[in-house]
C-alpha cells in the first residue's frame, strides 16, 4: 500500500556511521592507494616504504582522553632493526584519574552528532534553522552613513569638513563618476574641499532623448544644497555659463544663459544634452557653503550615436579670494611648484600691504628650460616652474659674435636666466595669502664675479653666466607632522670676463641655471609636559606655640 | 542489669550512615556540576538526576529517622517501614551507580560504600526486629 512506502522513504537519512575503531583510524592517510610519508598508520604501505620513514607523524590514536579505560593504537618506528620497521600495538589505556568516565548511558556524549541530509520532508525546517542571508547591499543604506558621520548631538552646530559629502535637500551632491567599468554611476557624492574631474559613459540615443534625466541640465540644477549640514537653509545651484559643442567639436559660448535648455529631438538629432558640469561651490572660512554655480556643455547626438562621454568636475573657491592653487597646506607638498610673488612699484611697506602675485601666469618661482637645440637665443621665453624639493640644472649655449657688445648682451642673459618678471618674495608655506607679508621671504641678491688677473687696463666686460637659486627650507610644526616650509631663498649670479674677440671669430658659452633645496631643519626638541609638583601648604597657624 | 533490646550496632551504623550520607550528597551534586561543565550534559538528562539525588536525600533522612526511633523506642513498625524505605534508596543508589547519565569512577566508589552500608544495615535491622518481636 502507499502508506507504507511513503512512510518509509520519510525515515530521516544520515550520513555514513563514524568510525571508532582506533585499529582502522588514520589521520595522516590522506593521498588514496598511496603511501603518505612518515604515515605509520596507512594500511597503503608496505615493509619496504616503513623502512624508508624518519618517524612517526601519528604516534597513537586513542578514543577520548577522559575514559577510564580505552583501546589505543600506538605505532612507533623501531629504528635499531635493519631495515627499520613500524611497530603495531594495541594496548588498553587506563586514566589515573578518580574522575575517569566508567560508563556513559548518553550515546552522543563522547563524539559529534552526525548532520541531518536535507530531503524533501525537512528541507523548510532545516533551512528555517540555518539558513540566512549572507550580503544586504540595500541603497538606503545612505541614511546610515549620515547618521554615523554626525553624531547626534542636538546642542552641536555642523560644519562642514574637509571631505564630508556635500548634502543637497534629499541627498548628496552627486558627481557622476565611472565605477569598474567606464559607465557612469549617479551615487558618487562629491566631498567639501574635495576638487574632483571625472569622465563617464552614459548609454543615451536618439529614441530615448527625452527619458535618460541625466543628460538634462534639470537633474543637475534641481538639487538645492544645505549651506551647513543638517540645517534648512538652502543655496540654489545657479547656471553660470553654458557652453554649446556642435558634432565636430567646435564649442561656442551662448549668451543667455539663465534659459534652461531641456532635451529635444530636432531633425532627427536628440541636442541640448548635457555633455559636461563644472561645479565652482564658494564657502565661507566657517564650513558654510554660499554659492554655487554650474558650467554646461551642450551636445547633440545623432541616430547612429549610443553612447556619449560626460565629463565632471568641481573646484571650492574661499569667498572674497581668487581662486590660487595651494602647493601645500601648510608645508609645502614635494613635487608642487613654489609659489612667488613681487611687491608693486612704489608701495610702502606697513604690516597690510597686499603682495601683488604675477610673476607669472601661475605666480611661481620659474627656471629656465633647456630646449632641444640647446641654443639660448632661439628658445627664448621657455621657463619651467620650480618644483619644491626637486633640484634642476638646466642651460643652454650661447654663440657670441665679435660684433655683440656688452651692455646688451648682458641684459640679454640676464633675461635669459631670470625670466620676465623675477619674483621678489617667494611664499614660506604652501598656502601663504598675499595678505600675509609675513608669510613672504625675500629673495636675496648675491653677485659673484670671477676675477681675472688681465694684463691691459680694459676693464673686462662681465656678462652672467650662471644663476643658482639655493631655497633653504627647514621642518616646521610637529614631530610626527611635519611641514615644509621656505626660510631662506638666495639667487647668485656669477658672471665672467668676456674678453674681446678678433672679429670673424665666435665663441659657444655655456648658460646655466640651477636650483638647489637644502634642508636647514635644526634637530627636532620633544616637549614634555611640566613634571607634576606635589603642593603641599601647611595650616596658617601649624607651628602655634613658636612662631 | 536492664534487659536492653536496642541494638547499639545498629545505632552506630545510623549515626555513621548520616555522616557519610551528607558527605554522599555534597560529593554527587558536586560531581553532577562538574559533569554539566566538562561534557556535554543535556537538560533532558540533567534533570532526572537531580530530581533522583533530591529525592534520594528526603528518603535518606526519613529512613534514617524512623530507624534510629525505632531501634531507640524497641518499636518494630517504624523498624520495618524504615526496612522498606531502604529498599527504594537501594534502587536509587543503583541508579546512581549503573543508569546515570555519566557514571565516574568516583561515583563507583561512594555508590559501592552505600550499598555496602545500606545491606549492613538491613542485616542488622532484621535481626532487631526479630529480637523485638
Amino acid at each position: 500500500p502507499p502508506e507504507i512506502h511513503s512512510a518509509s522513504r520519510a525515515r530521516v537519512r544520515s550520513g555514513p556511521a563514524p568510525v571508532t575503531d582506533v585499529a582502522k583510524l588514520c589521520v595522516c592517510d590522506l593521498l588514496v592507494a598511496q603511501c603518505d610519508v612518515n604515515c605509520c598508520c596507512d594500511p597503503d604501505c608496505n615493509a619496504a616504504d616503513f623502512s624508508l620513514f624518519t618517524t612517526c607523524s601519528v604516534p597513537v590514536v586513542t578514543g577520548d582522553s577522559h575514559l577510564c579505560s580505552q583501546k589505543a593504537a600506538t605505532y612507533s618506528l623501531d629504528v635499531e632493526a635493519n631495515p627499520p620497521e613500524r611497530i603495531f600495538k594495541l594496548i588498553d589505556q587506563v586514566n589515573p584519574s578518580v574522575f575517569c568516565i566508567h560508563a556513559t548511558n548518553y550515546e552522543q556524549a563522547l563524539s559529534f552528532p552526525s548532520p541531518e541530509i536535507p530531503t524533501s520532508e525537512n528541507f523548510d525546517q532545516l533551512l528555517k534553522r540555518f539558513g540566512s542571508a549572507a550580503f544586504s547591499a540595500e541603497p538606503d543604506s545612505w541614511d546610515a552613513i549620515t547618521d554615523a558621520q554626525n553624531p547626534s548631538d542636538a546642542n552641536e552646530t555642523y560644519r562642514y569638513k574637509y571631505g564630508v559629502p556635500v548634502q543637497t535637500v534629499d541627498m548628496f551632491l552627486r558627481l557622476p563618476s565611472p565605477v569598474v567599468s567606464s559607465w557612469c554611476s549617479d551615487m558618487n557624492p562629491a566631498g567639501f574641499l574635495v576638487n574632483q574631474a571625472t569622465k563617464c559613459t552614459r548609454s543615451i540615443s536618439v529614441e530615448k532623448c527625452g527619458d535618460v534625466e541625466a543628460v538634462s541640465m534639470l537633474f543637475y540644477l534641481n538639487s538645492s544644497i544645505l549651506t551647513v549640514p543638517k540645517s534648512s537653509q538652502m543655496v540654489n545651484v545657479t547656471v553660470h555659463s553654458v557652453t554649446f559643442q556642435s558634432l565636430n567639436g567646435t564649442r561656442t559660448l551662448l549668451n543667455g544663459s539663465d534659459v534652461l535648455r531641456l532635451p529635444m529631438v530636432l531633425d532627427e538629432l536628440c541636442v541640448n544634452i548635457v555633455l559636461g558640469v563644472s561645479y565652482h561651490i564658494t564657502y565661507t572660512d566657517t564650513g558654510e557653503i554660499i554659492e554655487a554655480a554650474a558650467s554646461f556643455v551642450l551636445g547633440a547626438i545623432n541616430k547612429e550615436a549610443l553612447s556619449i562621454q560626460q565629463s565632471f568636475e568641481i573646484s571650492f573657491t574661499q569667498v572674497d579670494t581668487k581662486p590660487v592653487p595651494l602647493s601645500g597646506n601648510p608645508g609645502y607638498v614635494v613635487g608642487l611648484p613654489v609659489r612667488a610673488g613681487f611687491r608693486p612699484q612704489g608701495y610702502p611697506f606697513p604690516v597690510l600691504a597686499a603682495l601683488f602675485l604675477n610673476s607669472n601666469k601661475y605666480n611661481q618661482l620659474t627656471i629656465l628650460q633647456s630646449a632641444s637645440n640647446q641654443d639660448c637665443l632661439a628658445a627664448q621665453g621657455a621657463r619651467a616652474p620650480v618644483l619644491f624639493g626637486y633640484n634642476i640644472i638646466s642651460g643652454c649655449k650661447l654663440r657670441i659674435t665679435a660684433a655683440m657688445k656688452c651692455q646688451p648682451l648682458t641684459q640679454t642673459l640676464l633675461d635669459l636666466l631670470k625670466g620676465q618678471n623675477f619674483p621678489e618674495y617667494v611664499a614660506s608655506f604652501g598656502n601663504s595669502q598675499a595678505q600675509d607679508v609675513l608669510e613672504w621671504v625675500p629673495i636675496t641678491h648675491l653677485y659673484i664675479s670671477e676675477q681675472i688677473t688681465s694684463n691691459t687696463f680694459q676693464s673686462p666686460c662681465q656678462i652672467p653666466v650662471l644663476l643658482e637659486i639655493e631655497v633653504k627650507w627647514t621642518k616646521y610644526g610637529s614631530l610626527v607632522n611635519p611641514q615644509a616650509r621656505i626660510v631662506n631663498v638666495t639667487a647668485s649670479i656669477t658672471t665672467t670676463a668676456l674678453r674681446p674677440l678678433p672679429s670673424g671669430r665666435e665663441r659657444i658659452i655655456p648658460v646655466t641655471s640651477s636650483v638647489v633645496f637644502t634642508e636647514v631643519s635644526s634637530p627636532a626638541e620633544p616637549g614634555y609636559k611640566a613634571w607634576p609638583t606635589i603642593n603641599i601648604k601647611l595650616p596658617f597657624d601649624f607651628f602655634f606655640p613658636f612662631v | 542489669n536492664s534487659h536492653q533490646l536496642s541494638s547499639l550496632p545498629l545505632q552506630i551504623l545510623f549515626y555513621v550512615n548520616g555522616i557519610y550520607y551528607t558527605f554522599y550528597f555534597l560529593a554527587t551534586l558536586a560531581m553532577i556540576v562538574y559533569k554539566s561543565q566538562v561534557f556535554s550534559y543535556p537538560d533532558d538528562f540533567l534533570a532526572p538526576d537531580l530530581t533522583l539525588l533530591f529525592i534520594m536525600a528526603i528518603l535518606e533522612v526519613l529512613r534514617l529517622h524512623l530507624g534510629s526511633k525505632g531501634n531507640l523506642t524497641e518499636e518494630e513498625v517504624p523498624l520495618g517501614l524504615s526496612l522498606a524505605i531502604t529498599v527504594g534508596s537501594v534502587i536509587l543508589s543503583v541508579y546512581f551507580l549503573v543508569w546515570q547519565t555519566y557514571v565516574l569512577k568516583a561515583d563507583v566508589i561512594i555508590n559501592t560504600v552505600l550499598l555496602l552500608t545500606y545491606g549492613l544495615e538491613s542485616v542488622l535491622k532484621v535481626t532487631a526486629i526479630t529480637a523485638f518481636v
